[in-house]
């Protein structure tokens, strides 16, 4: 690990060498938006391009996505200039014309003075709810999770996160994974009783032998116990009460 | 070809020797062209006839005759293509022809101006490659070869200097390889012509035990089939570039790309990476100079987006082809995560010939900027079409007047569309721009892999943009917001521009969109998509404006503005149009004038194309 220096918006601030200049920023208190990006998901990001800053790099500048770009000494970041804001609040109005429920990227669109996209909207038979395509929820069910149970389906505008041919996926686990990474909250999971629903499929779920609160599916205990060699009386408390 | 491996130079040397030697000098051949369109024209019946008519009259024991199948001809439109050497050639040859051919032309070298190729403008015929204008403006280094291989037989290759430079490169230390391409200036064929000694060196300097080179054979451009015609018709050549550029970053194996549509071009390149490995050109220890490679055939994943470098790799990696998200250069990080360098079929075919020949004799061909040639399709509404090669530099007019012989039946030139379906549309006016990398770009378009289309008054700008975005749209891998949501967004502004439905403020927001696609999006489709776009904006934008303000299509192609009506002096009344009207709204007797019920027309331009008496006029 190599520490270098770069500047954002005019500041000098540390960073790793080839870190994400998202993170950098982060770090550093400087806002920049997001969506498609996690810090554990080595393969996420570069796909909702709200993150757009400029790159200035050897005397070139360059609008790149602040999530995937590395820093590297000499590099100068700006994040707020006239292009970034102009080509950012395009791509948000088109994220609008996507998903218009989505309360996320209606905020996104208010703080760039967007009150409506000029641009048809997804609805009826191409109604989306809240989900952008971003493939954040595969890569956390591929890379963090390990099962892959979900993955991007279709090409190009109609593609869309989804269990083999929509069916309920027998190597799914419930852990939620997915749904908590999601940045616009369009996956629908709801707990029940000792009952979770998500993708199509129910799971139920085991209680903390001290509160009693279902707390996790048993098929994610199975799947831990499986992979990884624990007691399965370990998942007996929840982690509360462990 | 004689299968033993081949352990030194000089064991090359002698083996060439013994092919040339059976050659025993002077005899006639006849090519006939075996490029897709020939052979779907029927070249190889012609062949087969020829075959027959040789045996027949027992020509072996007094003329030593060979009959091959080679690559494109080029001159597609006009086929089969069947020639003799430098020389002669005949365009839409029939098996009827064969006789007369090989009684005239075979026993006694003489020339049937019949079969040679008419002047459009003055009718006269002629049978050389010298007096053709197609052939005579071009300048063929790289198709120069296919007219004349067979590309199944390496014996060929070797024979006329193929591999000669495999000597040169292996006693070359690699950096003076490297040298020596950057010297030429050669630039990649395959659409953003970055020079391909500086990709070469950037991924040389990186520390690693692995590197990869990669061949770009994936030619998703639709009606482009330049790589497809070198492939099937030299791939040995694009091999050669192989090895040398292998051998000058230090890879040892290497994958050529080969779009899934092509199985004639998979075919004749698995056949040559067999043969060439048979030889010992390939695999261990080539030609005993301590150097290993080897080449794999790997096919197309089927969508536009695969030829994009990183959604290339992925795709040879065997995961889905789709473009990554990540600012590491390919040289860098590329396949297996190992520094990779990926050229173009053209861009390989070229190399063998820089080091055969050196930098001062390449760089007499083309501009200082952008030296040697370059292969293209010549398509659309042109008179000549089919596969050619002209130095870098040649002007637009040049290529469309000279070699194209001009626009088809005789109408006015509007435009050229260069660059494939993210390139621009270059117009009249810009008919003496010369064509090489800098100049299409300044110009709104670009080089991309060599599509050529013209266009003639006929057209509609707008109406050629929105076609091009929607291919693109199909195209869009969908990873990205700005390309997978914008491109149909832009499709539909300009669909309601075509139907009349436009209005004031369009081009502006088409040029936000714009500038949000090649600012915002992920990969090279997303960026350049805008080009079809903006550069029918810039040249044309009387055109939308004439669509949006005046509810009117200049080039009478949008249904919404138009309509038809029969010429009363013109039609004869021969109902034949009537007959066809897929409508029935056709109405009129015998000999007697014709009429279109204007509120059952569907616009379908059938009667106009039926019409023997030119009658049906578009408004
Ligand atoms: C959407 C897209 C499609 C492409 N398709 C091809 C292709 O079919 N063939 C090709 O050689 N290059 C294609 N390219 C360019 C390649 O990414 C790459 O630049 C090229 O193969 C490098 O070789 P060169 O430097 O020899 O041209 C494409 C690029 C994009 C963005
Ligand atoms: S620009 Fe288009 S093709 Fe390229 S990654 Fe984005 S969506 Fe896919
Ligand atoms: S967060 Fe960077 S592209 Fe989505």
């Amino acid at each position: 690990m190599e520490n270098i220096k770069i500047v954002i918006d005019g500041k000098e601030v540390e960073a790793i060498r080839d870190q994400s200049v998202l993170d950098v920023a982060r770090e550093n208190g400087i806002y920049i938006p997001a969506l498609c990006y996690h810090p554990e998901v080595e393969a996420s990001g570069g796909s909702c391009r709200v993150c757009l800053v400029e790159a200035h790099q050897n005397g070139r500048m360059r609008l790149v996505t602040s999530c995937n770009y590395p820093a590297r000494e000499g590099l100068e970041i700006k994040t707020d200039t006239d292009l970034v804001r102009r080509i950012r609040k395009g791509v948000v109005e088109l994220l609008l014309s996507r998903v218009p429920d989505s309360d996320v990227i209606r905020e996104l669109a208010t703080r760039d003075g967007i009150e409506d996209t000029r641009f048809f909207k997804d609805e009826g038979d191409n109604y989306r709810y809240k989900c952008i395509a971003c493939s954040l929820c595969t890569l956390v069910c591929e890379e963090v999770v390990g099962v892959s149970a979900i993955s991007m389906l279709n090409r190009g505008y109609e593609k869309e996160p989804g269990t083999p041919y929509h069916k309920a996926s027998q190597a799914c686990i419930g852990c939620g994974a997915c749904a908590y990474a999601c940045p616009t909250q369009a996956i629908a999971m709801t707990d029940e009783g000792a009952l979770r629903k998500i993708w199509g499929r129910e799971f139920s779920m085991v209680s903390c032998s001290v509160c009693g609160k279902p707390y996790i599916p048993e098929a994610q205990v199975d799947w831990i116990v499986k992979t990884t060699g624990k007691e399965r009386s370990f998942f007996d408390k929840c982690p509360d009460h462990r | 070809m004689e299968s033993r491996k081949l352990n030194s130079v000089d064991e090359f040397n002698e083996y060439r020797a013994k092919i040339l030697n059976s050659h025993k000098g002077d005899y006639p051949v006849i090519y006939v062209c075996g490029g897709t369109p020939c052979l779907a024209k029927g070249s190889r019946a012609v062949a087969e006839a020829f075959r027959k008519e040789i045996e027949a009259q027992g020509l072996e024991c007094r003329v030593e005759l060979s009959l091959k199948i080679t690559g494109c001809q080029g001159f597609c439109s006009k086929g089969p293509v069947v020639s003799f050497g430098d020389d002669i050639v005949y365009m839409e040859v029939k098996p009827k022809h064969v006789p007369e051919i090989i009684e005239k032309t075979v026993k006694r070298g003489e020339i049937i101006e019949a079969l040679g190729y008419k002047d459009p403008a003055t009718g006269k015929k002629a049978a050389t490659f010298d007096g053709i204008p197609f052939y005579s403006h071009q300048k063929q280094l790289i198709l120069g070869d296919l007219r004349k291989l067979d590309p199944f037989e390496i014996d060929d290759y070797i024979a006329r200097g193929g591999y000669a430079s495999l000597d040169r490169a292996f006693s070359m230390d690699p950096d003076a390889i490297i040298d020596t391409i950057e010297a030429s200036g050669l630039r990649g064929r395959g659409g953003g012509g970055f020079p391909a000694g500086r990709k070469w060196r950037s991924c040389r300097n990186i520390e690693t035990e692995t590197r990869y080179v990669l061949c770009n054979g994936d030619e998703g451009d639709p009606g482009a089939f330049m790589d497809r015609s070198i492939m099937e018709g030299n791939p040995h050549a694009v091999i050669e570039g192989m090895i040398i550029g292998a051998r000058a970053v230090g890879a040892h194996k290497g994958y050529a790309y080969i779009r899934d549509e092509y199985p004639l071009a998979v075919e004749a390149m698995k056949k040559a990476v067999v043969d060439a490995t048979a030889l010992g050109i390939l695999g261990k220890n080539i030609l005993g100079s301590g150097f290993d490679f080897e080449v794999k055939i790997t096919r197309g994943g089927g969508a536009f987006v695969c030829g994009e470098s990183s959604a290339l790799m992925r795709s040879v990696e065997g995961k889905v082809g789709e473009p990554r998200a990540k600012y590491i250069r390919s040289v860098e990080k590329g396949l297996y995560e190992q520094p990779t360098v990926l050229n173009n079929v053209e861009t390989w075919a070229n190399v063998p010939l820089i080091i055969n020949n050196g930098v001062q004799w390449y760089r007499q061909t083309g501009t200082d900027g952008s030296p040697g040639t370059k292969v293209f399709s010549l398509a659309g509404k042109v008179e000549n079409t089919g596969l050619v090669e002209v130095p870098m530099g040649i002007t637009i007019r040049e290529l469309v007047e000279d070699i194209g012989g001009g626009v088809l039946g005789g109408k006015r030139f509007k435009a050229v569309q260069t660059g494939g379906p993210s390139g621009g549309c270059i117009p009249q006016s810009k008919m003496d721009l010369p064509i090489d990398f800098d100049s299409l770009t300044d110009a709104g378009s670009m080089m991309g892999s060599g599509g050529i289309i013209v266009m003639d008054e006929e057209t509609c700008m707008v109406d050629v943009a929105k076609y091009f975005i929607s291919f693109l749209v199909e195209e869009s891998c969908g990873k990205c917001a700005p390309c997978r949501d914008g491109l149909p967004r832009m499709l539909r502004i300009l669909t309601d521009i075509t139907e009349g439905k436009g209005k004031e403020g369009d081009i502006e927001v088409l040029e936000e969109l714009c500038d949000v696609l090649s600012y915002g999006a992920l990969c090279g489709l997303g960026t350049s998509a805008p080009n079809p776009v903006l550069s029918t904006i810039r040249y044309f934008r009387d055109e939308y404006e004439a669509h949006i303000r005046d509810k009117r299509c200049p080039g009478h192609v949008c249904k919404s503005f138009i309509t038809y009506r029969i010429d009363a002096d013109a039609c004869t009344g021969c109902t034949l149009c009537a007959k066809q009207c897929p409508q029935k709204c056709i109405s009129g007797e015998k000999k007697q004038t014709h009429v279109i019920d204007q509120d059952k027309c569907i616009k379908c331009n059938v009667c106009r194309e039926v019409c023997k008496f030119d009658a049906v006029r578009v408004e």
